[in-house]
């Protein structure tokens, strides 16, 4: 039994030799000799391969591995991906981005679903001055007062405004309820804005008619429901998770509430039509892409590869990764360097860059300027109904 | 004085073992808190270190003084969110309280950080005797689950006062102080004060209390009075690595605090041994290094022509595997009850040094 013990306790000692050697002087002789002679290009990811996140982020991985696939070079050199899974964990997520750093050397970071995490790894990219193109971050925290920091995804406040237009020009709304996600980032941004931006169209401060809230797993929204049906809006706008809000809708149903629901590119996942059903019908959402939606040739060359890869249809966010892919490599190619400061600048200028999810322009704080897919769900389908431009 | 001379080589052993390791990896810079960001290994050290404070801290209560203890999580999101309030400059406040403005008073003061950090020991400290007076007189599992939900209710009142703490937005900008003069200060001052109270007439009352509370109070101890200390103290200590955590991560959010959190303390206080300081240290430096480490096992790898592609999460198992193997040979944890102390390591490299010659003696 002692032996046994010894023999743990060396094996869990041997663990930590690695730490000095890897980190060590290997990595550094790596870099010097990188220098002389640059031979690859080192981008890295970092994405909730596991927890809470785990399917946004294994959706968006698919989308980089596939870009990397079909454009494996840059300026004559191959692109060589680092993944690091970052848990859906703010620390790990730090971890991961000093770790693609420090070890990969990598000249660009990709990553990561969820602005939570992508704060958190951000503040180390700008603090080594690394530059990060975000996939589907859609917090306005993100890119502020980070200059590192991109994002090829529109932000919660354009969102907001999209469905706040969308419900007063399209549905002829004047009066709407929101019930929001307590809890959920995203659900808070967008529910704040599309309150000013309908508030502003409507002309009317009342028309707002009352801001309900629930919280993340929350089975009963009786209350909130009940409430919304004494008021009886023209529209409800209710951003959350599709699980929690198809639950809702199918309450509001069973309650003789007929007012159309609006929401977010959350919605958009095939358990919100299974757990709805058929009392999800005509609820209407906006998101970044649709597959009906593409008429570029990007998308179309997007679209096919994904198919024959994967078998089966895109999805938003594994667009975006294509799209962040993408970008990164252009950057390159206009900078015609892989110094991490050229790539940053190059990404900062970079204007109607022509992606799958749409034509992106960088506006001053790294954010995309770039159009807004409305879907909505029919016959058991989400359906493309329009495109709305930035505006 | 016995005693204390053990603590000072004690501590003798940690700087000189944190030095050779930043200085193995020409991170002096980064340990001396120079200008520039820090490294991997600082970060990881750094992660260890705090990691360190708050298994300490759950010790005390749930290893010394056997009160079953779930707040962690609760004390440390206090802590963090003081800290981080203190610290920010105005002009970062205005920025991310873009929503709803944070409530006046707050808006424009700022502290420096060890104030800060105080502070946040001591809200989070105030808060245990709010949720200690009651939750106290519970026993066992009772007290795991009171002191759970009051973690949870600190998170959805934080998650929720979002004219204090910005809601489930988060924070982000909180200046980047902390370096390992603070993550190791802050550990090696949290062993020595624990150290202390463990072996003094408070820490033998503690004992006494987690080995039968009827014949401690026969015994003249004021059961309800140490218990509210020894939970004092430990939330303190769990606030002030909550702000060490927000500085070194420069943001937080509310989500961050869930009750996974306090399972991670408490795996390292367990894995460590219940009613071991040294133990915890031990463990909570493992459990931080070997997240990190086994980052190796889900890379890509190419041996020559053969790929072997890289599966996430797989890092887990074998992190799940290594505790399964670790409970089978120390069902009480790695160190048990037992300390590590110089003395102690002697005796052993004597007994191992004994081995080796009893070996070679019978071999010839």
């Amino acid at each position: 039994m002692r032996k046994t013990r010894l023999v743990a306790i060396v094996l869990l000692l041997a663990l930590f030799v690695p730490l000095l050697q890897g980190c060590g002087g290997q990595p550094q002789g790596q870099a010097q000799e990188e220098e002389q002679k640059p031979t690859e290009v080192h981008i890295g990811v970092y994405e909730p391969m596991t927890g809470p996140s785990a399917s946004g982020g294994q959706m968006t991985w698919e989308g980089i591995q596939l870009a990397n696939e079909m454009y494996p070079e840059v300026l004559g050199m191959p692109v060589k991906l680092h993944l690091e899974d970052n848990k859906t964990d703010k620390t790990e997520a730090a971890n991961a981005v000093t770790r693609l750093i420090d070890q990969k050397k990598v000249v660009a970071i990709i990553g990561s679903y969820g602005s939570s995490l992508s704060i958190a790894g951000g503040e180390v990219a700008k603090n080594k001055k690394i530059p990060v193109v975000g996939c589907s971050p859609t917090n306005p925290l993100v890119t502020q007062d980070n200059p590192y920091y991109f994002r090829v995804c529109f932000i919660d406040p354009f969102q907001g405004k999209v469905m706040a237009k969308y419900a007063y020009d399209n549905l002829g709304a004047r009066t709407a309820v929101i019930i929001r996600n307590v809890q959920d980032d995203y659900a808070v941004g967008l529910a704040n804005y599309f309150k000013q931006a309908f508030i502003e169209l409507t002309g009317d401060s009342k028309s707002i008619l009352a801001e309900l809230e629930y919280n993340t797993g929350d089975q009963d929204f009786t209350a909130q429901l009940t409430q919304t049906a004494s008021l009886a809006p023209d529209v409800i706008f209710a951003p959350g998770n599709y699980g929690d809000s198809a639950l809702m809708i199918r309450q509001a149903r069973s309650l003789k509430i007929t007012a159309p629901f609006l929401g977010g590119d959350t919605w958009e996942a095939p358990e919100f039509i299974e757990i709805g059903g058929a009392d999800v019908e005509g609820a209407t959402l906006s998101t970044h892409y649709s597959v009906q939606a593409t008429g570029t040739d990007v998308s179309k060359e997007f679209v096919d590869a994904y198919r024959a890869k994967y078998g089966k249809e895109p999805n938003a966010f594994a667009a975006l990764g294509y799209d962040a892919y993408l970008m990164i490599l252009d950057a390159i190619k206009r900078a015609n360097s892989i110094n991490p400061e050229d790539i940053r600048d190059a990404l900062a200028e970079t204007r109607d860059f022509k992606g799958v999810t749409g034509t992106i322009t960088m506006d001053e704080n790294g954010d995309a300027n770039k159009s807004a897919v409305i879907l909505q769900v029919k016959n058991g389908k989400f359906e493309y109904l329009t495109t709305v431009e930035p505006f | 004085m016995q005693l204390s001379r053990y603590w000072k080589r004690d501590i003798v052993i940690l700087l000189v073992a944190a030095f050779v390791v930043a200085w193995a990896n020409g991170d002096l810079e980064g340990l001396l808190g120079i200008p520039g960001w820090q490294s991997y290994t600082v970060r990881i050290i750094n992660m260890c270190a705090i990691n360190t404070v708050l298994a300490l801290s759950l010790n005390l209560v749930n290893g010394f003084t056997g009160q079953f203890s779930l707040g962690h999580a609760g004390f440390m999101a206090l802590g963090a969110y003081t800290t981080a309030l203190l610290t920010m400059s105005a002009a970062a406040k205005d920025r991310v309280f873009f929503m709803t403005p944070l409530v006046e008073p707050l808006r424009k003061l700022t502290l420096p950080f060890l104030p800060s950090l105080i502070l946040a020991g001591l809200v989070a400290g105030v808060f245990s005797l709010v949720v200690g007076v009651p939750a106290l007189r519970l026993r066992g599992d009772y007290l795991g689950i009171a002191t759970l939900g009051f973690a949870e209710i600190i998170r959805l009142v934080i998650q929720n006062a979002r004219s204090v703490t910005n809601g489930a937005l988060g924070l982000k900008g909180i200046p980047p102080v902390v370096n390992l003069w603070w993550t190791l200060g802050a550990a090696v001052l949290c062993y020595l004060m624990l150290k202390n109270l463990i072996s003094s007439s408070y820490g033998r009352a503690f004992k006494s209390i987690r080995e039968n509370e009827i014949a401690a109070q026969a015994m003249g101890i004021d059961l309800f009075k140490h218990k509210l200390l020894a939970f004092f103290i430990s939330s303190f200590w769990a606030g002030v690595g909550g702000g060490l955590l927000a500085s070194l991560l420069t943001t937080i959010d509310p989500v961050q605090f869930k009750f996974p959190l306090t399972f991670q303390v408490l795996l390292m206080v367990v894995l460590g041994g219940m009613g071991s300081l040294s133990g915890s240290v031990i463990s909570a430096t493992i459990v931080t290094y070997l997240m990190e480490f086994l980052r190796v096992v889900e890379e890509t790898h190419y041996l020559g022509s053969i790929t072997i592609p890289g599966v996430p999460g797989l890092r887990m198992v074998i992190f799940s595997l290594t505790l399964v193997l670790v409970v089978v040979w120390y069902p009480k944890g790695l160190m048990g009850d037992r300390e590590l102390s110089a003395e102690g390591l002697k005796q052993l490299l004597a007994r191992f040094r004994k081995a080796i010659r009893l070996k070679g003696e019978s071999s010839s």
